[in-house]
């Protein structure tokens, strides 16, 4: 256990010290932001530090820039959620609106839901939001989308094995 | 053994006792259950504890999406898809391969990314970093220590308290508003454990829930079926997924945590930074040559940064900043 522990951090400094300045860079030239670039560039080497095993990677720049990839993306999404989010907010009644304070843990949860339902097929997310959160029937859903019953009942599904997978599997 | 009695709330379970959980979830959660199928679950459930477990899962999964704004949400979601959808097809793919890639590698951080979206929707909760003391409408009171979450679930029969993530103490109410005292219960995914009029602590981690009781007693019910066990007053155990170990003499620091201290004696220097690194952001590391050595002393939970420099003045070590979040603590060569 503690040869791995050593040999986990002797690897990231080797990666820190070694690949570092050219991620930074790598980060800058696609997303034209140095501060978000760095932002970016230190999650990665938070990612790297909290492994459990060494990856002993032969490419560790290509290591590196999958990590940094998979950030970016989920940047993007994230970015692509906060326009829905105050596009949505800016034509919803007053009263409706999330009282201030929930706002931010709203838009928390909703970034989270987003990332997990990443990969899903459209119409599978599309039934599985609407069991989740209007709280339809797999009947209705049939309905609503136009499909089977069976086929509804086996979109249902599939988001559910895959939110079960990404909480209890990964 | 197979089909062991006792499976850790981590522990991975068969595929087709997942897929069966969920089955069940598509015919009972979501569509009109009929009584043959009511009675047919039940036997289901009954006939392995891995099922009742998996069940439990996937009934977690359904809570993740309650109390949040139906409509608000549906449309935020929908709206960001839409607009996915309109960015251009050949990006989109690629993208898409990478993100399954980037998850991968990256599955360890995944469980801690869930841990906002567990924060919004439990009754009370902390940041790392963050201590709070609620008080109940019992009269009960509940500290929590940091990056912690609770809910409370109060009826007229009994009070419960469901211990999400992290470490509370607890100091039970003389429950004086109702008409007959209610019993107190902790739920964990481990076991519950009944107060028996007390102050105590239970500590949440991945694989077991540690209690510690400083006054009273409290009953321990293993998840698993397992033997019921009293701690009392000064006593400590641990309820594993092997069951609950015997109590022992419990350590006098292990609610220093609600004095903002961590009181440490003759302590392995690697377990004071572990506990350390609990109330900040990022991680220390600990050289794994000093990880031994024993340390005493009081160091504050709320200033982690002075902790740190208390820490580098008392001992030959060298605390080093990589960034902010990047803490690395190794021997002191300079002599």
């Amino acid at each position: 256990m503690r040869t791995v522990e050593c040999e986990l951090q002797r690897e990231a400094e080797d990666l820190y010290r070694g690949h570092h300045g050219w991620l930074q860079g790598w980060l800058r030239r696609k997303l034209g932001d140095a501060m978000e670039a760095a932002d970016i560039a230190q999650d990665v080497f938070i990612r790297v530090l909290t492994r459990q095993q060494p990856v002993r990677a032969h490419e560790p720049r290509a290591y590196l820039s999958t990590i940094a990839r998979g950030l970016v993306i989920d940047h993007w999404r994230r970015r692509a959620l906060e326009r829905a989010w105050l596009d949505t907010l800016a034509v919803l009644p007053e009263a409706e609106a999330p009282s201030p304070e929930n706002r931010a843990l709203v838009l928390e949860a909703l970034i989270e839901i987003d990332r997990m339902l990443d990969s899903l097929k459209p119409q599978v997310r599309t039934a599985f939001l609407w069991a989740q959160l209007e709280g339809l029937s797999c009947p209705q859903i049939a309905s609503r989308l136009g499909v089977s019953l069976a086929t509804a009942e086996r979109y249902v599904a599939r988001a559910l094995r895959h939110c079960y997978a990404l909480r209890f599997e990964s | 053994m197979s089909g062991g009695l006792s499976a850790a709330a981590s522990e991975r379970l068969p595929d087709d006792i997942v897929d069966a959980a969920i089955a069940w979830s598509v015919r009972l959660d979501y569509n009109t259950a009929t009584p043959a199928a009511k009675q047919a679950f039940a036997r289901w459930l009954d006939a392995d504890p891995r099922h009742a477990q998996a069940w439990g899962r996937v009934a977690a999964l359904r809570s993740d999406f309650s109390g949040l704004p139906a409509r608000l949400a549906q449309d935020v979601l929908q709206a960001a898809e839409a607009g996915r959808r309109g960015a251009a097809v050949g990006r989109r793919r690629a993208l898409r391969v990478l993100s399954l890639s980037g998850v991968a590698l990256a599955s360890g951080w995944v469980v801690r990314e869930t841990t906002p979206w567990q924060r919004l929707l439990a009754d009370a909760s902390t940041r790392v970093g963050e201590q709070r003391t609620l008080r109940l409408a019992d009269g009960s009171v509940v500290m929590l220590n940091t990056d912690s979450a609770i809910s409370a679930d109060f009826s007229a029969e009994r009070r419960v308290l469901v211990l999400r993530r992290g470490e509370i103490m607890i100091t039970t109410g003389d429950d004086a508003g109702a008409a007959a005292k209610r019993p107190f219960w902790v739920s964990t995914p481990f076991g519950t454990l009944r107060a028996l009029g007390t102050r105590f602590v239970v500590r949440l981690e991945r694989s077991e829930v540690r209690v510690s009781v400083q006054e009273g007693a409290v009953e321990v019910h293993p998840a698993d079926g397992g033997e019921t066990v009293v701690i009392h007053s000064g006593e400590r155990s641990v309820l594993g997924p092997t069951g609950t170990s015997r109590p022992v003499a419990a350590d006098a620091d292990d609610d220093a945590w609600t004095d903002g201290v961590i009181t440490g004696r003759d302590m392995r220097l690697a377990d004071l930074l572990a506990e350390l690194s609990r109330y900040r952001s990022g991680r220390i590391v600990c050289d794994p040559q000093i990880a031994d050595w024993r340390v005493s002393g009081v160091f504050h939970v709320r200033d982690t940064e002075r902790a740190l420099r208390f820490l580098a003045q008392v001992q030959p070590v060298v605390v080093r900043y990589r960034t902010r979040y990047w803490v690395i603590v190794e021997a002191d060569r300079t002599g």
